[in-house]
This record gives C-alpha cells, sequence and structure tokens, in this order.
C-alpha cells in the first residue's frame, strides 16, 4: 500500500459538522447544493448546524511539517481533532497512509493511536496525579510494555526534550514550558510517525516559546516526522512550516509555502495576515527566480535559491541586471531581477 | 437628562411580564375576596371533590412492597451479617486501642492537628459514658458508607459513560434531594421490619446520591485535553476511564466521600426514631422525651464531635495532602496496644464512666436556674414572636387580632383600612415607575390579612402560574400548576399550606438576617472570621441536634421548630451573600472606583448586582435546607406535612408517608425550579 508517493495523511473533502442529525443534513445539503461545498454550508447554517470544517482537502508528505493557520473559531483545532479522530468528522475521508481512517473501528483507531500517532496539546494535557516519567510512560503502559522497559523508554525521551532531573516531580510543579516539554516527550514516547500539535506553544511566554519553537525544529530535524501543527500566530508558521494551509470560518482559503503565502496572497485576508510580517525574511529567492541557464558574470553576487529576499537584496543592491541563482551544488538554475526582488517586498498600502 | 424610571407612567400600554402576572394574579385574590361569603368552595377545597389519593398509594405500595418483601427480607438478612460483625468488632476492640487508631488515623491524614483532634474527640465520647451507644452508632455507618459509596460511585460512572442515563440520573437525584429524609423511612421499615437494617439501608439510601453527584461532576470537570491525552495515548475506555479520568477526578471524587459520610451518619442518627437499637440518636431522643437536657446536650455533643471528626479527617482527602511520618503512626498504635495489655484488668468499663455527669447535672439545674430568672424574658420573646409575627402569618391579621393577644379585636373597617392603605401604597409606587412593586405590595397585605394557612386555593394556583411564567416561561407555569393540583386533590392541601406558611416564614427570617451576616461579612472582614467557625460548624452538626437546644429553652412548639429551621437554614444564604459580593472582578471595582463611587454606592450599583445571582441560589440552598430541617422539627411540635410523615412512621402508614413526603418534595421541586429561574434570569442579564 505504502510507496514513496502516497502521502503521509490526505483528507479529501472533508467535513465536521455540529448539530443533532448532522450526518443526513450534510449529504442532504450537498445533494441539493449539487455538490457546492459554500452553497451546503450556507444551508446547513441556516438550519441551525455549524460547519466547522467544510470540504477540506489536502495532503501532508511524509516527513512534512503541514502547519493549519487562523483565527480563534476558525475551525483550525476542530479539523486536527478531526484527523486525530477525536472527533468522528461529518463527511469525506482521513487517509492515514493510504487507508481510510474515518468511522473507522475503535479498535484500529487505538491500534493507530498506539503505533503511529502521537499528540501535543495547548494546555498540556498532562495527567495531573502522574509524576514526569509516569506522565511519558503512560502510552506504553496502555500496550502493556513492563515497567522497567517502559520507563527506560521515558528518560530517553526525557533527555530528548532536555527534562533530566525532573523525572520524578509532578506537573504543577513545573513551569509551563517545562509541562510542554513533558507534553512533547509524552507524544514522542511510541516513537510515532504522525505528530500532532495543537497549538503547543501559544500558552506559553514570548521567550519560552521561541526556545521550544527553536528546539522543536531541532527535534524535527533529526526525527523527521510528518507533522500537522496548528498555530494562530502566522510568524511561528512561517517560521516553521514546510507547508501551510490559511483557515477561515471553516474553510481552507489558502495551501502554500511560506513564500506563496507571504508573496502571493489569495485574497484580502491573507494579505491582512502577511501585512506585519517582513516579507524578506520568510520569501525566499526561489519565490522570484526565473527558471532557466544564465553566464556566470563577472559580478555574480553568489545568491542561492534558499536565500531569503532580504539577504538576497542585500548582496544586490547595486546591480540593475537580471543576476544567476545558484542550488545547494552551486549549479546555476535561473535568474532574478534585482527590481523584482525589490518588488515583491513592497509593503503594500491596501 | 431624564432617567426613564424618574418619568411618571400610571398607564403604560404595555406592561411588563411581571407586572402582567401581578396584576392577574392580584384580580384572582380580589375575586377570591369579595365571593369567600357566597361561594366557600373557592377558599377551602371541598372534602368530598378530594380524591383518596393517599389510600391508593398506600394500597399500591403495600402490594408492591409485599411483592418484593421477600427479596428485601433476603438482603436484610445479609446484611445483618456484616453489621453485626462490624457490632461485634467496634463493641468488643478496647477502647485504648481504638482511640490508638483513630489518633494515628488522624496523624496519617493530617499531621498533629488532626491527631489531636482524633484523641480529643474519642476522648470525650470516652468520658461521656456513651461509648458503647458511639460504637453501635458508628458500626451502622461503617457498613453504610461502603455500600453508599459503591453504590454511588456506580452509578456515577454509569451516567457518566452513557449520556442517555445520565440526564435520568441527574432527574432522579435532584428529586431525591427534595425528598425528606423521614418519609424514606416508612416504606424501609415496611419492607425490613423493624431493626437496625432499616436505619443502614436508609442511610445508605441517603447517602449514595453526593457520592454519584460528586463523581459525574469530578468526571464531566476533568479537562478535555487531558482525556484527549488519554485517547491519543492509545487507552482502551477501560484504561482511559481507571488509570486517568478517576484519578484525576481525584478532589472530587474525595468532596464526595466527604458528604456521603456526614450523610450517613446524619441518616443514621435520623433513623433512631424508629428505635429498636440503642445507638446514640436514641439516647438523644430518650433523654429528649424524658426532659433530661443536660445529658440529652450531652449525648447531642458526642453527635458533633463524631460528626466534626469525621468530616474534618475526610475532608484532608480533598486537600492536597502532605505525607506525615509513618513512624509517628506506629508508635501511636504500639502505644495503644502497650497501654491495653498493661492495664488490662484494670480497665473500666466505658460505660460506666461517669466523668461528665456533674456536668449533664451542671447543665440541667443551670438550665433550669437560667429558664427561671429569664422566664418572662423568654416567654415574652416566644409569646410576642407567636402572637405579632408567626400567628397573623399563619391565620391572617383578621383572625390572629384578638382583644386577648393584640388588645382589641379586629373589624371588616380595619381590613377595608388596610386595604385602602395598600392600594394608596401601591398606587404611590405605579406612579414613580414602580408597578409591578405596587402590585406586589397590594398581594403581601391581602395575604397577610388572609393568613397563609387560608389562602384560597384558585389564588394560590394562579399566583404560583404567575411566578413560574416570570421564573420560566409557559413550561415552569405548566408544571407547578400540575404538581400543586395533585396536592389539592389529594386532601393534604391545608398541610401543605401550613407547611409552607413555616418554611416561608423561616426562608423570610433566613433570608433578611442571613443577608444582613452576609453583608456584613463581606465588608467587614473581622466578621467573618467569627462567622465563618460558626457557619462551618452549622453546617457539621447532624439536623437532629439542632432540635436540643430550642428545646431546653423554648421547650416544645412552633416557635422552637422555627428556631431549630432557622438555625440549620440560615448558612447557605450567609455564605453564598458574602461569596457574591466578595467575587466581584476587581476590574469591575476599579472602574466603579475610578468614576468616583462611594463605597455604598458601589455596593448598591456594582457588587449587589453583580452578586444577585449566587445570593439567589443561596436563597435557593436556603429553602431545600428549610424544607429538610421541617420534618426533622415536626418531632418538636409542627403542623403540616412534617407531622403527617411523622405520624405515618409511628403508624407504619406508607400511603400518607409516601404522599406527605411526594407533597413536600413538590413544594421543594416547585421553590427550587423558580428561584433557579430567576437566578438564570439574571445571569444571563449580566451575561454570565
Amino acid at each position: 500500500m505504502t510507496d514513496a508517493n502516497t502521502p503521509a495523511i490526505a483528507c479529501r473533502n472533508l467535513w465536521q459538522v455540529f448539530g443533532q442529525g448532522a450526518e443526513k443534513a450534510l449529504t442532504d445539503a450537498l445533494a441539493r447544493s449539487g455538490d457546492d461545498a459554500e452553497k451546503a454550508a450556507a444551508e446547513l447554517r441556516e438550519h441551525g448546524f455549524i460547519p466547522a470544517v467544510q470540504n477540506a482537502n489536502f495532503d501532508v508528505r511524509d516527513g512534512e511539517l503541514f502547519v493549519i493557520m487562523g483565527l480563534s473559531g476558525s475551525g483550525k483545532s476542530t479539523l486536527i481533532r478531526c484527523i486525530s479522530q477525536l472527533l468522528p468528522g461529518t463527511g469525506g475521508e482521513i487517509r492515514i497512509d493510504g487507508d481510510n481512517v474515518r468511522g473507522a473501528p475503535k479498535k484500529k483507531l487505538t491500534e493507530l493511536r498506539r503505533k503511529k500517532m502521537g499528540m501535543v496539546f495547548q494546555h498540556f494535557g498532562l495527567f495531573p496525579h502522574m509524576t514526569v516519567a509516569e506522565n511519558v510512560a503512560y502510552p506504553l503502559r496502555v500496550q502493556g510494555v513492563g515497567r522497567k522497559e517502559r520507563l527506560a523508554r521515558a528518560q530517553e525521551v526525557i533527555s530528548l526534550v532536555g527534562l533530566e532531573g525532573r523525572e520524578d516531580s509532578f506537573p504543577r510543579q513545573l513551569s509551563g514550558g517545562q509541562r510542554q516539554r513533558v507534553g512533547i516527550a509524552r507524544s514522542l514516547a511510541v516513537n510515532p510517525d504522525i505528530w500532532f500539535l495543537d497549538e503547543p506553544f501559544s500558552a506559553l511566554d514570548p521567550l519560552i516559546r521561541r526556545q521550544l519553537q527553536d528546539e522543536f525544529l531541532r527535534i524535527q530535524a533529526t526525527l523527521k516526522k510528518s507533522i500537522v501543527f496548528i498555530t494562530h500566530d502566522i510568524a511561528e508558521a512561517l517560521k516553521l512550516a514546510d507547508r501551510i494551509a490559511i483557515m477561515r470560518d471553516g474553510k481552507i482559503v489558502q495551501i502554500g509555502t511560506p513564500s506563496d503565502i507571504v508573496l502571493r496572497p489569495v485574497d484580502d485576508y491573507v494579505r491582512e495576515f502577511s501585512k506585519d510580517v517582513a516579507k524578506g525574511q520568510h520569501a525566499k529567492v526561489a519565490s522570484v527566480m526565473r527558471p532557466g541557464d544564465a553566464e556566470r558574470g563577472p559580478d555574480d553576487p553568489g545568491l542561492t535559491v534558499n536565500m531569503t529576499l532580504d539577504a538576497a537584496l542585500a548582496r544586490c543592491m547595486a546591480l540593475y541586471e537580471p543576476v544567476p541563482v545558484h542550488d545547494e551544488t552551486g549549479a546555476i538554475v535561473g535568474t532574478v531581477n534585482p527590481s523584482d526582488l525589490a518588488a515583491a517586498l513592497q509593503v503594500d498600502d491596501a | 437628562m431624564t432617567v426613564a424610571a424618574d418619568v411618571p407612567t400610571p398607564a403604560r400600554a404595555h406592561l411588563t411580564a411581571g407586572a402582567q402576572a401581578a396584576l392577574i394574579t392580584l384580580i384572582v385574590g380580589a375575586l377570591c375576596l369579595a365571593l369567600e361569603p357566597h361561594v366557600p368552595w373557592l377558599v377551602k377545597w371541598p372534602a368530598s371533590w378530594e380524591v383518596p389519593a393517599t389510600q391508593w398509594v398506600g394500597a399500591f405500595l403495600d402490594w408492591f412492597l409485599n411483592a418484593i418483601k421477600p427479596a428485601a427480607r433476603l438482603f436484610s438478612d445479609l446484611m445483618a451479617y456484616p453489621m453485626n460483625w462490624a457490632n461485634f468488632v467496634l463493641g468488643n476492640t478496647p477502647w485504648p486501642i481504638l482511640i490508638g487508631l483513630v489518633t494515628a488515623l488522624g496523624w496519617y491524614l493530617g499531621g498533629l492537628p488532626m491527631a489531636a483532634l482524633g484523641f480529643l474527640g474519642l476522648g470525650f465520647v470516652l468520658a461521656s459514658g456513651y461509648w458503647a451507644e458511639s460504637m453501635n452508632t458508628l458500626a451502622l455507618v461503617a457498613v453504610s458508607v461502603p455500600v453508599a459509596l459503591i453504590v454511588g460511585s456506580a452509578i456515577g460512572i454509569l451516567a457518566n459513560e452513557v449520556p442517555r442515563v445520565k440526564s435520568v440520573v441527574q432527574a432522579v437525584l435532584d428529586i431525591m434531594q427534595t425528598v425528606p429524609t423521614f418519609a424514606y423511612l416508612t416504606p424501609l421499615l415496611l419492607l425490613f421490619g423493624f431493626g437496625p437494617v432499616v436505619g443502614l439501608i436508609a442511610s445508605a439510601i441517603y447517602a449514595a446520591p453526593p457520592m454519584a453527584r460528586n463523581v459525574m461532576l469530578g468526571l464531566e470537570r476533568v479537562e478535555p485535553e487531558i482525556k484527549e491525552a488519554a485517547i491519543m495515548s492509545g487507552g482502551t475506555r477501560f484504561q482511559q476511564l481507571f488509570q486517568v479520568e478517576i484519578p484525576a477526578a481525584a478532589t472530587q471524587i474525595m468532596v464526595g466521600v466527604n458528604q456521603c459520610l456526614m450523610a450517613a451518619l446524619s441518616m443514621v442518627i435520623i433513623a433512631a426514631v424508629i428505635g429498636g437499637f440503642n445507638d446514640i440518636g436514641w439516647e438523644v431522643l430518650l433523654t429528649m422525651r424524658k426532659a433530661q437536657f443536660g445529658e440529652s446536650l450531652l449525648a447531642g455533643m458526642v453527635i458533633v464531635v463524631f460528626a466534626v471528626v469525621i468530616d474534618r479527617m475526610s475532608g484532608t482527602l480533598a486537600t492536597e495532602r502532605q505525607r506525615y511520618d509513618n513512624r509517628v503512626v506506629w508508635a501511636v498504635l504500639g502505644f495503644a496496644v502497650l497501654f491495653t495489655l498493661l492495664f488490662w484488668a484494670r480497665l473500666p468499663n466505658p460505660s460506666e464512666l461517669t466523668l461528665l455527669d456533674p456536668v449533664a447535672q451542671a447543665v440541667d439545674s443551670g438550665l433550669t436556674a437560667f429558664t427561671q430568672d429569664n422566664g418572662p424574658w423568654l416567654d415574652a420573646l416566644k409569646n410576642n414572636s407567636m402572637f405579632y409575627v408567626l400567628l397573623p402569618l399563619r391565620i391572617g391579621l383578621d383572625q390572629a387580632v384578638l382583644p386577648f393577644t393584640w388588645g382589641f379585636q379586629w373589624t371588616p373597617a380595619m381590613s377595608f383600612g388596610l386595604f385602602a392603605v395598600g392600594a394608596a401604597i401601591a398606587l404611590l409606587m405605579a406612579w414613580r415607575g414602580h408597578l409591578t412593586g405596587g402590585l406586589v405590595t397590594l398581594i403581601l397585605i391581602g395575604m397577610l390579612e388572609t393568613g397563609i394557612a387560608n389562602l384560597p386555593w384558585p389564588f394560590v394556583l394562579t399566583g404560583a402560574a404567575a411566578l413560574g411564567w416570570v421564573a420560566g416561561g409557559w413550561r415552569l407555569a405548566a408544571l407547578s400548576v400540575a404538581l400543586l393540583s395533585t396536592i389539592l386533590i389529594s386532601g393534604l392541601w391545608e398541610r401543605a399550606l401550613l407547611s409552607l406558611y413555616l418554611s416561608g416564614a423561616a426562608v423570610f427570617f433566613c433570608a433578611v438576617v442571613g443577608g444582613l451576616i452576609g453583608l456584613a461579612s463581606a465588608v467587614w472582614s473581622p466578621v467573618w472570621k467569627i462567622v465563618r467557625p460558626i457557619c462551618d460548624m452549622l453546617q457539621t452538626i447532624p439536623l437532629f441536634v439542632f432540635l436540643i437546644p430550642v428545646l431546653m429553652v423554648f421547650q416544645i412548639g412552633e416557635f422552637s421548630a422555627f428556631l431549630a429551621i432557622c438555625a440549620y437554614a440560615i448558612v447557605p444564604m450567609i455564605r453564598y451573600t458574602r461569596h457574591g459580593l466578595v467575587n466581584t472582578p476587581d476590574e469591575m471595582m476599579e472602574a466603579a472606583i475610578a468614576s468616583g463611587a462611594t463605597e455604598w454606592q458601589i455596593m448598591r450599583d456594582v457588587r449587589a448586582p453583580y452578586a444577585a445571582p449566587t445570593i439567589l441560589l443561596g436563597l435557593n440552598q436556603t429553602i431545600l435546607y428549610a424544607f429538610a430541617m421541617l420534618v426533622i422539627a415536626a418531632l418538636i411540635g409542627t403542623t403540616g406535612l412534617g407531622q403527617s410523615i411523622y405520624l405515618a412512621l409511628g403508624q407504619a402508614d406508607v400511603g400518607l408517608g409516601i404522599s406527605a413526603g411526594a407533597a413536600m418534595a413538590i413544594l421543594a421541586l416547585i421553590a427550587d425550579r423558580m428561584v433557579q429561574g430567576f437566578a438564570e434570569e439574571r445571569r444571563k442579564a449580566l451575561g454570565l
């Protein structure tokens, strides 16, 4: 079943509608509107239902860090709970490694959670009556792993998140940042392939938040999990994501790389988000490059595809002609016009 | 700038809901008064219209109880084993060992203070000479509590797991809370026969609901993310529940254990009225009947000591606990065993200890001296309260005002004058924009004239419907009328009105006095420092014990019952009032201060409105407490439903007992729903 091209997670026409008898109402609404999601959602709302997730479609590739960004009430937390099947979902499919799990039997879901999934929660969700080590070892305990073995494994993950020495503390004795480290360690205890993080850093102070973001990136660099990461903070999304999905009122309005989101917002709503971020720090040269060959001139500033626009612009301040862009190996893969660089960074007044 | 309320609006085109309801009630009341001489059935529901519902209920229950009697008897035989066993163990363990055990337990749970409490408490029990009786009581509690804990937890967990069961369980628990304790006893008596097992089962039935409630509440309140984390860890439902959710809810569940223990103790003591078991509650009753108030008080103190020890020790379970040195536990136990062995031959029989008898006698003689010295004053207090407050409330000014008490005879002209004054006040208030207030004033004056016990039934039904409608819409109005009508046609109406009058008077007193004490406690913290331990104490004391002091001073009668009800029911009013007032958000207070409001203005305009929903909940609790105590107070002389329930117990009349109990429950239920409705409305209005 699984091969290199099967996405780790695939959502197809996923709906989560709240209200009594939502399943039937959704089927009816979709039938009446001819599968037009907008119309169906409007109709559902009219009848007192809450379509919290409407027709979500996206793939999360193996090892990809996929961020879902939106304001509170946009449905992002509902969406991640659908994917992890904490909520049943009302329509559509969720494929994990190609297998539809929506409405799968309880036993299969439990098995999936024991082997393949880990989740981190906004308010940590630590068990107050267990020590740090017991918390982290709990996912192994439910599988019947022996005490010694599971505590040894817990010790490994605790070291990974830098909490050595706090194994016997209770959650109430820890600071917010430390608690979330426990949450992260617990979600990694069974070494899952898929990692869900629901606003993991939102409840933390800005300084701690940045520290944990950096550590999270460090962990991900070695573990290479397939990640669904929820946040309401555009800067966090741009900093961490391979790709970002932006949600509004239950709909995904744009999916793209950080550069796409910053440079090519699909509508004013997305533009509004990226307005305050320094685009030059997040967009990459690749997003404004014209592919093709170019000659290696004497004043090649040495731009690479993964350079941020800010860095690139700094190197060709005095240049007016298109300059070549190199890939990681140094080969020229395209050109970029310095004026395009400057144009891309222009702050829109709209 | 004009303020809406200051604009005179004597005749508004659109009346508010409250004004409409009050107006309709007033018209019905006035019609009843006017037609009274011609149509007597308007006031008094004719006996010939009554349905013998009590007999029907009795016949049905007799049949039903007889049908399940064999099973019940079997159960009771089974329960006799653990009970006899517990009795044997507690009765035959030498007292130094039991005191040592309790002291060690106290140390384990709460360190030195709890150990001292346990030691002194049991020491007092020993010195009182009621050791054997206390152990009998304790044996009942020791068996009924585990039963209640298991049943309560099972119900709570079941309700948590099966959403459909939950609403049913919630409704049943709500109703059980309003059914008076004595009402359980009569059918149990029929089922299980006389004997301690009835007390045991009654106390298990009474103590299980708080456990179930707290288990449900605790499980419900476990943070959703903790539940989700358990799911995502791959736990089965069983693992989630027993490894995560129940331990995470431990604090709330321990509150349940505490309440369960207290309820069991309280009920075991109440169950003493059926007799047949030489326990401490029986001792109180016996001495009370013999007017040996010194002994009675001493036995009552033993109950209070037990209540305090059990409450405080189990209370530590619900707080974050420190670990105390276990070596002390072993040392205490070792010492107890050593002491027992060393003095084995010389250990006094605890029943023959009379260390405190002189105290009891001193109390007795002191009391006699006190009542003699202060007799005129106490009598004046009692008689004045009766003649000038309680009696007019009960039978109305037109019957209560007599030359013998008030010095003159009430005449129709005075009635007319009273109504004229009332109408003038109502008009004035309506003129000032408070139409509803004016109408309600007029209604209240009418009620004072007639007396609660003589209120015409159409007026009561209309009034209940009107209140229900304002508080909770048509459904509540319909429910109130339907339920009250069952009381009306079943022939319990007059007794229900009498109960309503006494509990109403007590609730009114509690609301005013308790509200004021709560206000004082909120404003001035030294007051709270004094009031708080008193409240704690009053809430710990089993219902039954409240009767002793009032009886000592005021003898049997309605006034004593009134005082006992007030003493018990005032606590929630004080607590909730203070809590509501103290918990005004700081930001709101600061905004008011920044606006230049004075202390008094802040109280009136900010804190009081914000606290209103909480205070209403306190009133609700006070009402339920008053109804609960009303039945117990029947022991010392009240009329009404409480008395019927008590009589039914004596005559083993299940029909009357259950019907009267149901009628009490109906009154409590309606009052509860209405006050909750008003509280809900206030909360919504405040956006809470």
